[in-house]
């Protein structure tokens, strides 16, 4: 793994490098600059957000936060060339403040994959994983772009991440985890950690769906629809919870994840003039189908369709996406829409996201496909959810040890002298 | 009980609520009102504070025993230095432009590195001591560096390092064999918490105090700081023993590309020049590490507890390097002018270092004496010495 990983990642990066220096040029003149603090809000979620969320598991919270930065650091890269070549308009691509936030959205939807992969594919393939992806999605968002809106991503990115990431899962699909790995569990400390990455979602999802929104005007309307539509979600959540469960307890599951649908089911028409108990309502049915989903589908998926489906991403970022594009057809047949003169209809926000599934389902196969090549270095089943197969992990410390030196005679004779 | 450890309760309460009157009463006199309308730069004020007090706070928790102190006594630091770096930059008189917060929080990130290096060794009444003088210090040598020199640049990160260092090295080694000085999976993953904020972060850090440029020297962060995440994984991997990661070497690595870039991230025209910068300083972070804990910090007798030498000593020196050869790319046709511009960086840069060096070497000496109470090397990164554990209480 050592030498594969590290020539692997020096060629793209050097071969990145080489590609910003024929192409990029700064946008001197834009205008963005405005939309600073909010590209400073995505770049928290991405990195801090995403990251913790996925600290759940463990004995993997370094490969989580580790690997979540390199998967993102890389994708932005090459999203910033991939997403200039589509969107270029002469020799050069001109980078500004708009550019880096779409080069972080495309970054999203390769760890929404990740998520459902976690623990089951090594650094490699992630690697490759995040280069395939990042070009599809780039040219997924590419084909729709001027007829249909999806303002805050809810089909390009997490309905497009998360069964680009089912269907890799699928594909790599491993017999010998039929059965509950003993490492696929969570612990008190470790669910606090993931909570850390939940709030830090929960709180910046606001600039998240209203970032690319063309005007001032409709980023406001988006502000607070996601606002109100997060904020009714959390609440059903909390008493879905509490009423699935036996003894009507609540899950730190449900609520790292589910509290979160919200955001992404108002996504597609946040920045559409929809009343803010619409938004609640889409947030209310986000969190319901989202709590479902963890209760009575993902165990389904799991025995019955092969799909291991790791942080649950089908619930978090799957279904409510569908949900969202899904409520853009709905707005968009009873309103007259229009943004710089195109009219959105609801046959092509269908459409859109029709493409936006099937280009996930089948291009994440591929990407599977080419993941379970032999010399990529997949770890084996016993492998699964471990740190240490990756990382150098200090020792853990014992309770009882500090305990023990607390009575420690010698060391507090010293600590007199 | 007690008595067998050094009890603070006379010294530090005392200190802090003298130190605070003389700031108030201080302010009274020196401080008028600012009538600016505030300014559009609050944003960016407030990533700049995430990242002193947040970031910083939570990138020092790494040690397995030391997490509450680290933090709080960050957040101590801070609070204390924001206070006095505005009152000696308003005394001083020397910033026309009226931006003292923003200037105050990044002046601290000196501070904060400084501490660093004598992260668990330090108490608290030597870390507020050093925290006073290191930021009357580092306003002194900004001081001259504006006034004779004509040079903007801040150097915080190279004044705060060779400061900590030169500290640090008056303090006793902790002996090779104790457990503490080491981390936990989950100390370590709270330290990363702290990095990816200061990561996040830092595009605003490098624009927040420049006049223009300022998207330019965001571009210029973002990217560099991007290739110098990637590079970080890749060469900890080449250079550990068994082919595995390290946690540590990402916490510093990642950040070097945004030290280096730090420099001239606001004259650089192409993104793929602050790309290759973000690599190397990535490497020199990472190769840094490997040979100076192996060579240098032994033969020195400097120990560096969170490695600020590599992270933003070494890569700040690279990036005035860098500074320095670009400014010659660019100015290559003027010759006359050219030896006279190339000096005025370097100056600048010799001054701030030995000014960071020997005032450091002095505290250092100073902070060191009996009368402050220094901790003993076998309780060296330690909590219990300095807070209350209600779930640990027995025997104390």
């Amino acid at each position: 793994m050592r030498f594969k990983f590290s020539i692997l990642a020096l060629l793209l990066e050097v071969s990145i490098i080489v590609l910003f220096g024929i192409f990029v040029e700064y946008n001197e003149h834009s205008a963005s600059e405005t939309l600073y603090p909010v590209f400073q809000d995505v770049h928290v979620m991405i990195f801090v957000g995403f990251g913790f969320l996925m600290t759940f598991l463990k004995k993997y919270g370094f490969s989580s936060v580790g690997i979540n930065m390199l998967i993102a650091a890389l994708g932005l890269q090459w999203g910033t060339l991939i997403q200039g070549f589509l969107h270029r308009k002469g020799e050069k691509i001109h980078v500004d403040i708009k550019s880096m936030i779409n080069a972080d959205f495309s970054t999203a939807a390769a760890l929404i994959s990740f998520g459902a992969v976690l623990g089951k594919t090594s650094p490699l393939q992630m690697l490759i994983l995040t280069v395939v992806e990042v070009q599809l999605f780039s040219k997924n968002c590419f084909l729709f772009i001027t007829n249909a809106t999806d303002v805050g991503a809810s089909m390009t990115i997490h309905a497009f991440g998360a069964y680009f990431g089912l269907a890799v899962t699928l594909v790599l699909y491993r017999p010998g985890l039929k059965n509950k790995h003993e490492n696929e569990e969570s612990t008190y400390h470790s669910d606090i950690f993931a909570m850390i990455g939940t709030l830090f979602l929960w709180l910046f999802w606001p600039s998240f769906n209203s970032a690319i929104a063309s005007e001032p005007i409709y980023q406001l309307k988006a502000i607070v629809n996601t606002y109100y539509s997060l904020a009714a979600c959390t609440v059903v959540t909390f008493a879905l919870s509490s009423l699935v469960d036996q003894r009507g307890k609540f899950s730190m599951v449900l609520i790292q994840n589910a509290t979160l649908a919200g955001g992404v089911a108002v996504g597609t028409c946040a920045d559409m003039p929809i009343h803010p108990f619409v938004a609640m309502c889409i947030g209310s049915m986000a969190g319901i189908i989202s709590v479902l989903g963890f209760h009575f589908l993902t165990p389904f998926l799991a025995s019955k369709l092969n799909i291991q489906d790791t942080c649950g991403v089908h619930n978090l970022h799957g279904l409510p996406g569908i949900l969202g594009g899904i409520a853009g057809i709905v707005v968009t047949a009873i309103k007259d829409e229009a943004r710089q003169g195109d009219r959105f209809s609801p046959g092509m926000q269908a459409a859109a996201l029709g493409s936006t599934l099937g280009i996930a389902l089948v291009g994440g196969a591929l990407t599977g496909g080419i993941l379970k090549l032999p010399f990529l270095g997949q770890a084996s089943d016993q492998n699964c959810f471990d740190d240490s197969v990756y990382w150098e992990v200090p020792e853990e410390e014992k309770l009882q040890e500090i305990h023990a030196n607390n009575y420690d005679g010698p060391s507090r004779f010293e600590a007199t002298m | 009980m007690p008595s067998k450890y050094r009890n603070f309760r006379n010294s530090v309460p005392w200190i802090l609520l003298f130190l605070e009157v003389v700031l108030i009463i201080l302010f009274y006199f020196l401080f008028s009102d600012n009538d600016a309308p505030v300014s559009t730069i609050y944003p960016a004020f407030q990533d700049v504070n995430h990242m002193v007090i947040f970031g910083f706070g939570f990138f020092l928790t790494f040690l397995k025993r030391y997490g509450f102190s680290s933090t709080g006594f960050n957040l101590l630091i801070i609070v204390l230095g924001v206070q006095c770096s505005v009152l000696i930059e308003d005394s001083l008189g020397l910033l026309l432009h009226k931006r003292e917060d923003e200037d105050a929080a990044v002046s601290m990130t000196a501070v904060v590195i400084s501490t660093g290096a004598v992260l668990g060794k330090a108490n608290p009444v030597q870390l507020i001591l050093m925290a006073v003088v290191e930021i009357i210090a580092f306003h002194m040598s900004r001081w001259i560096n504006t006034t004779f020199l004509e040079v903007l640049m801040m150097h915080v990160h190279l004044f705060g390092a060779y400061f900590g260092l030169a500290v640090s090295s008056h303090f006793s080694e902790p002996s090779p064999r104790t457990e503490k000085n080491a981390s936990t999976p989950k100390s370590d993953l709270l330290s990363m918490l702290g990095t990816l904020f200061l990561w996040v972060f830092w595009p605003s850090f490098n624009s927040v105090l420049l006049e223009n440029n300022k998207t330019k020297a965001i571009y210029n962060t973002y990217f560099a700081l991007a290739v110098s995440a990637v590079t970080a994984f890749v060469l900890s991997l080449l250079t550990a023993k068994d082919g595995k990661f390290r946690m540590t070497d990402i916490h510093s690595a990642v950040l070097a590309g945004g030290v280096t870039i730090g420099y001239a991230a606001n004259i650089i025209e192409y993104p793929w020049i602050a790309m290759i910068l973000g690599l190397l300083a990535s490497g020199i972070a990472v190769l840094g590490s490997y040979c100076l804990q192996r060579c240098l910090h032994p033969a020195l007798k400097i120990h560096d507890t969170s490695g600020i030498h590599f992270t933003f000593g070494l890569s700040s020196v690279l990036g005035a390097l860098a500074q320095v050869v670009l400014l010659v790319l660019k100015e290559w046709t003027e010759s006359p002018r050219l030896h006279y511009l190339v000096m005025i960086p370097i100056g600048a840069f010799c001054l701030t270092i030995s000014v960071a060096l020997i005032t450091g070497f002095i505290i250092g000496l100073i902070v060191n004496l009996k009368l402050f109470k220094t901790t003993p090397v076998s309780k060296y990164f330690e909590d219990q010495f300095y807070w209350e554990f209600p779930h640990l209480a027995v025997g104390f």
